[in-house]
């Protein structure tokens, strides 16, 4: 090979060349990359998200005298703000020449949490008996029944995102994906239908004033399937 | 009168001609670029390639027209798709021309690729026109993925949502990929700003210079591989075809062939 060339080519050349490639493509591709995959960076290495999710950032969803009785969920619509504005938030506030936030509308579903019969037909339902007579003042161990027994779900369908609704079909309801026919009963648990995992349910708090407050955070990992609410 | 102004134009057609034929080749080129022999069965499905090209180039025109008065934010996106179909100078022909020109596209497309594998266009020596055709497939695909999302409808908005989902599905890349697609964790303006730079730059960009090896490479070795392969073939079949209509005049006439059907055949 190298009495082929008309100019052989030594090992320091050799070196020299590799590292001086190494070193200029490295500037001619590391910022531009770094550009444009700027957001994988924050959300991926960084851990950021565009919703605020701080321990503060907690958006009200609706007062728990609102969630059904009976065995039907009631559908919710909250606004996540989403911050991908490009520019400093103080400098828009002052100017006053976007005070428009881009929300992510999020449909939630509240219902309460059924005992499921072996047969998949809904058995007692589980709403705290004491929600008859009031719906706020309420007290610390009431508050944590709540908490255990509040359905808190995405309409995100754990397939391909698409909205699901609430079906009542003889005399039983289920959530039904208008995609693909990805079924789950009232507690979203999966029935039927391609998805794999149950519906999403998000990170809920019922304060003293009876009033549920729900955060963009959902309960992926562990059990609950490896999949991420990619786009919700 | 009327003759002479005639021979002059044409003089004067034929020097131009002559001269950017002189300085920049450009007829030989043409020629070149233009013709192409073809079997006459099934003619016009040699035309599915050139159809293909009409619909990408449609794309290319009525998507910068477009440009003019599309706005890509998410207060105005929509506003601005209203008011092309709404208030602009023939709006709604210009955008039901991309719209329409670009489902035809992927049929169009479709046909053309079914049309070379059935008709084995992809053999020894077309490989790699083959592969960069299913480049140009794949870019284009995601250039009416990116370009659905652009209207900011309800229409538009949860098919991009349910076709990212259908991406992370995929193993190790499918998450990385939609984040970077959205421009964050949610689908939100930059999904918006992105898509656009996708769809209006990086992809027609990465187009262009394909259609251009496409098209090439399919003037380097024809539809039928080389020219010479194939007037070669021809040569061989017209020769065939002559030595049984001999063997035919003998049969037929009972005696040796003397050379009148050959006279005919001139005429």
């Amino acid at each position: 090979m190298a009495e082929l060339q008309k100019d052989p080519m030594t090992r320091g050349d050799f070196l020299g060349f590799g590292v001086l490639g190494a070193v200029v493509g490295a500037i001619l591709t590391i910022p531009p990359a770094a550009f444009v995959l700027g957001p994988l960076i924050d959300t991926d290495v960084r851990g950021q998200s565009d919703v605020p999710s701080g321990p503060d950032d907690w958006f009200e969803v609706a007062p728990i005298s609102e969630v059904p009785a009976g065995t039907e969920p009631k559908v919710f619509t909250v606004e996540f703000p989403v911050e991908q504005v490009y520019g400093k938030p103080e400098i828009q506030e002052e100017s006053g020449t976007s005070s428009k936030e881009f929300t992510v509308p999020s449909a939630i579903w509240l219902s309460w949490e059924h005992e499921i019969n072996a047969d998949g037909t809904y058995g007692q339902n589980l709403r705290p008996s004491f929600l008859d007579g009031k719906s706020e003042g309420l007290s610390e161990s009431e508050i944590e029944e709540i908490q255990s027994t509040l359905n808190v779900l995405s309409s995100s369908c754990a397939h391909l995102g698409c909205p699901v609704r609430w079906l009542i079909r003889e005399g039983e309801g289920e959530f039904l994906c208008p995609c693909h026919g990805g079924i789950y009963n009232i507690n979203g648990e999966y029935v039927a239908g391609p998805p794999p995992r149950d519906m999403y349910s998000y990170d809920f708090e019922v304060r003293e004033d009876g009033i549920v407050y729900a955060k963009h955070q959902f309960d992926t990992g562990g059990d609950n399937g490896p999949q991420e609410p990619y786009v919700i | 009168m009327i003759g002479r102004i005639r021979s002059q134009a044409f003089e004067t057609g034929k020097f131009l001609t002559d001269w950017m034929e002189h300085r920049t080749g450009i007829v030989t080129m043409m020629e070149h670029f233009l013709y192409e022999p073809v079997p006459k069965r099934g003619a016009w499905l040699y035309t599915l390639g050139s159809a293909t090209l009409f619909c990408i180039s449609l794309q290319f025109l009525t998507g910068i027209l477009l440009l003019f008065y599309y706005v890509p934010t998410t207060d105005h996106a929509w506003n601005s798709i209203y008011y092309i179909m709404n208030e602009a100078y023939f709006g709604t022909l210009i955008r039901g021309i991309h719209y329409w020109s670009a489902n035809f596209l992927l049929v169009v497309i479709g046909l053309h690729m079914a049309q070379v594998f059935f008709s084995g266009g992809y053999k020894a020596p077309r490989e790699l026109n083959w592969v960069v055709g299913v480049a140009l497939l794949l870019l284009v695909v995601v250039l009416a993925f990116t370009g659905y999302l652009l209207r900011w409808d309800q229409d538009g908005f949860w098919a991009s949502v349910v076709g990212m989902k259908i991406g992370s599905y995929s193993p190790f890349v499918g998450g990385p990929t939609i984040r970077f697609l959205m421009g964050g964790d949610v689908i939100g303006p930059s999904t918006l700003s992105r898509f656009f730079a996708l769809h209006v730059w990086l992809l027609p960009a990465a187009l262009a210079p394909l259609i251009g090896a496409h098209l090439y490479l399919l003037r380097k070795h024809g539809v039928f591989g080389s020219e010479f392969e194939y007037s070669d073939r021809l040569a061989k079949l017209h020769e065939r075809e002559r030595l049984e209509s001999y063997e035919q005049y003998e049969e037929d006439e009972g005696e040796p062939f003397t050379g009148r059907r050959d006279r005919e055949d001139r005429e």
